[in-house]
């Protein structure tokens, strides 16, 4: 996942602004890490630079 | 069956699909036809089908040509069910540099592949992420166009994903969407297939319906592009189609009356500048 998309990413439940922790990145994108939505109190994964943003019922 | 229950078959379906390599879906959108037939059947040239890599046109669509070519440099386009890429990447050839491709799929696996198909064109301006239609991951007004090629007709809550696309549109943005609609209501044993819901037919609604609910989530200019009815083809003359017919144990006359009831459309709506 790049950096920029950080700017129209929002949280799938309450549309809400995300913060992001970064475990894992390289020059183009971020790797690993969690998007996390203060409202929700809901974390969403980034693994193999892929943001899952599925709504928590919906994971598996 | 449950909304939840029809995602995760959907999911669990799809994700096979992205496994296969670069070989069609098991359902009744395309039967078992080589990709590349099936996608100059519903409108894309050779030109489009040699710009993107190869592995990403998994001949999965209804076909989206006509919302591609109107698309313009600089915009931000989404995709809603981006499967392995393939319109993503013909809308990044258009939106060049300045502008970006978002694809939102709900299937992890598709995701990974449309990522690698990304890296192998050097695609830069494309991003893909795991995420579900009705409830997308994305700002509110961020996003000029978007295209979903026969996906919608997958989700169960269709007001929902309407309203979600309405949503995450900027102030005169476009939707420019191709799917299965249906000129008639199904039968029950239609309807309760499993089959025939990944096959792209149980979940799909009516034509009134579908614009209905585009029209509710507050679009305006709803106009039906194009309109051609569903390849019978597909169903009858591949092994797939002819398995999934024969699941559905009705008889002859009333499945060639299924037939007869699905349409492929390709829709077109704005949202307009004010709220109305």
């Amino acid at each position: 996942m790049k950096r920029d998309l950080l700017d129209i990413l929002a949280c799938p439940l309450c549309k809400g602004d995300l913060t992001i922790e970064i475990f894992e990145e390289n020059d183009l994108e971020i790797i690993t890490g969690k998007l996390f939505c203060k409202v929700c109190n809901e974390c969403y994964p980034i693994e193999d630079g892929i943001p899952n943003m599925l709504p928590p019922d919906l994971r598996d | 069956m449950e909304d939840q229950e029809v995602k995760l078959v959907v999911r669990e379906n799809y994700a096979r699909v992205a496994k296969q390599n670069g070989s069609c879906c098991s359902s009744a959108c395309c039967g078992t036809s080589k990709p590349k037939e099936i996608s100059k059947r519903i409108g894309y040239t050779d030109e489009d089908l040699e710009a993107v890599p190869s592995g990403s046109n998994l001949g999965l669509g209804c076909g989206n040509p006509t919302a591609l070519a109107s698309i313009k440099a600089g915009e931000t386009v989404l995709d809603l069910g981006s499967g392995a890429g393939f319109d993503c990447f013909l809308a990044s050839n258009k939106v060049g540099p300045e502008g970006r491709v978002i694809g939102v799929d709900m299937t992890v696996e598709m995701v990974a592949r449309a990522r690698d198909n990304a890296s192998k064109g050097g695609y830069k301006n494309v991003e893909f992420r795991q995420g579900e239609i009705e409830n997308l991951p994305v700002e509110d007004s961020t996003i000029d166009v978007i295209i979903s090629n026969c996906v919608i007709n997958l989700v169960p809550n269709k007001d929902k994903a309407f309203k979600e696309a309405f949503r995450v549109l900027k102030p005169g943005g476009r939707l420019m969407v191709s799917d299965i609609v249906l000129l008639k209501k199904l039968p029950d044993f239609v309807k309760d297939s499993i089959e025939a819901y990944v096959g792209c037919i149980a979940g799909a609604a009516t034509k009134d319906r579908y614009l209905g609910a585009i029209k509710s989530a507050g679009f305006g200019d709803v106009t039906v592009i194009d309109e051609t009815v569903f390849p019978l083809d597909c169903m009858t003359n591949d092994p797939t189609g002819q398995a999934i017919l024969k699941s559905l144990k009705g008889t002859p006359e009333q499945l060639k009356m299924v037939q007869n009831s699905i349409s492929s459309v390709k829709v077109g709506a704005i949202k307009p500048n004010s709220k109305p």
